[in-house]
């Protein structure tokens, strides 16, 4: 069954046109990356399915259901985001700031991601002073503690480190096995993709 | 280092009763057995001592409890809500658009300064400064840099219109324009116990949002709330905030901003601690500039808005030098 649905999308950036007449279905319980060169889209398409863009045209479904009929609280319980890192100027600690917003059921699993992660020592720590690693790790916990159907995740692996990057492969095909429908976006072509099912490359 | 809410919570609202005490007991006049009188409101009510103490020092140093209160809520809640450390109500348009609307209120005779209709009017100029100013910018940066465009055109308007007026009142709506407590009436002191009391409760409503946006506002969409929302609420309770501190006392610079960075260096980010906190923190510092402005020169009534910079400045600086943790 098809979790993502996109239909003739076409999405503009400013005067640009970025995206046009895109296809796409993906399966659930399955881990498709968008890959492909500077500037292609990569990102646009996943803010677009993150309803952070309008699309100029086309419709993208979750899970059946039309996005642009979601409220934000609906589309929150469908999918979580882990977008390009915020600058933040406040000193909350790893752990406050995970629990901003969140369920108590999330908030109950904020040790054991941050142990999955290989952060738990962190967890007191202000945000402010961690590691471009360190900061994207934690942004990824704040997308897996929601335990969404769908995570989009954009660079999950940019600024990680060889065992990281394994680490953090790993825990995705885990979430794959446990039926999360998990879309990333990755920078590399060079990089080895074969951990994916599904490749997306043609956005223009 | 992070201290628990009430281990400095305590201190500091023990520390404004011995201040506010101290400060009943000094002033221009020499009133023999000061304390008697402080500590006994019925001795002597035909006296000038007991008229002194009760009827012009206690008032004042209620309004600057209140009105410090209300600043450094206001300043939680403009820093929130632009997520930006910077913000104050100086800064972004709110507190001269509340200044416009009482002197215009003023002249037309419908108002007298620190009357619940003057906090009407400064109402409706510092939502409509505020809402000029988020309307025009599209960045943080240009929230900032357009909202001090805007303070200056409105705090030109006012003092335009302050120095050209021809009233028996001029003089003293000319002080209260750059902040000032010698307007302080027993009726103003209502309003803002009024406005602080709502205005606290409103405030720890919003605060998990205000936790929120320093997320950013597209992280906060995902999470599944709407910033936009967020932020109209805050500013409805920051303008209110405002327009009754600005009806009684004018414009006082510096503590809106100050106070919530000190704060925070104590006790740290999170909202519900930090409301709270900065309210006692923001009603300390006030009262002691305040009894500073009236003693430190006698018989000179100083300009508060002068005291709130010497002390509030250097106490920011130092807070923020400290603790690079704090901002960045």
């Amino acid at each position: 069954m098809a979790m993502i649905e996109i239909k003739n999308l076409t999405v503009s950036r400013g005067e640009k046109r970025v995206i046009t007449n895109f296809n796409a279905v993906i399966p659930a319980a399955t881990i498709a990356v968008i890959t492909g060169p500077n500037g292609c889209g990569k990102s646009t398409l996943l803010a677009t399915i993150a309803g952070d863009v309008s699309p100029d045209s086309g419709e993208i479904t979750l899970d059946g259901q039309l996005l642009s009929s979601l409220s934000l609280p609906q589309q929150s319980t469908m999918r979580s985001v882990l977008s390009q890192q915020s600058n933040y100027w406040l000193a909350y600690t790893v752990r406050q700031s995970l629990e901003l917003g969140q369920s108590s059921d999330a908030i109950a699993r904020i040790d054991s991601v941050l142990n999955q992660l290989g952060i738990f020592d962190i967890a007191d720590q202000s945000i402010l002073t961690l590691s471009g690693g360190q900061g994207q790790r934690v942004e990824i916990a704040r997308a897996l503690i929601a335990d969404r159907p769908i995570l989009l995740l954009d660079e999950p692996l940019a600024a990680q480190d060889m065992a990281s990057c394994k680490n953090i492969i790993e825990i995705l095909q885990e979430l794959k096995r446990a039926g999360k429908t998990i879309l990333l976006v990755a920078h590399a072509q060079s990089a080895d993709l074969s951990w994916c099912d599904q490749i997306i490359n043609d956005l223009a | 280092m992070r201290f628990r809410i009430g281990r400095v919570i305590t201190p500091t609202a023990a520390a404004l009763v011995v201040v506010a005490f101290f400060a009943a007991s000094l002033g221009t006049a020499d009133i023999d057995n000061v304390w008697k009188y402080i500590v006994n409101p019925t001795l002597n009510q035909a006296s000038s001592a007991h008229n002194i103490i009760w009827e012009i020092r206690i008032p004042r140093i209620l309004a600057a409890i209140l009105v410090g209160a209300i600043l450094g809520i206001s300043g939680v809640l403009a820093q929130g809500a632009t997520n930006n450390p910077i913000a104050d109500p100086a800064i972004i348009g709110t507190s001269a658009g509340a200044s416009l609307g009482v002197v215009i209120s003023v002249l037309l005779n419908v108002a007298t300064i620190g009357s619940p209709l003057a906090v009407a009017f400064a109402f409706l100029g510092a939502v409509a400064a505020t809402f000029v100013v988020f309307a025009l910018s599209k960045t943080s940066m240009q929230l900032i840099i357009i909202g001090i465009g805007i303070s200056a055109i409105l705090t030109a308007a006012v003092g335009l219109i302050v120095s050209t007026i021809e009233r028996p009142d001029a003089r003293s709506i000319s002080f209260w324009s750059l902040g000032s407590f010698a307007l302080v009436t027993q009726a103003s002191l209502w309003v803002l116990a009024a406005v602080l009391f709502v205005g606290s409760i409103a405030a720890w409503k919003v605060a998990p949002s205000l936790d929120l946006l320093s997320l950013g506002d597209t992280s906060m969409r995902h999470l599944g709330f709407d910033p936009q929302r967020a932020r109209l609420k805050i500013f409805l309770i920051f303008a209110t905030l405002i327009a009754a501190s600005v009806s009684v006392v004018g414009t006082i610079s510096f503590l809106a901003l100050a106070t919530p960075h000190i704060a925070r260096n104590i006790i740290g980010p999170q909202t519900k601690k930090l409301i709270p906190f900065s309210a006692f923190l923001g009603a300390l510092i006030l009262l002691i500039a305040d009894t500073a402005a009236r003693t430190l020169v006698p018989p000179f009534d100083l300009p508060i808005g002068l005291i709130t910079s010497l002390i509030g400045a250097p106490i920011l600086i130092l807070a923020v030098k400290k603790s690079a943790q704090v901002w960045r």
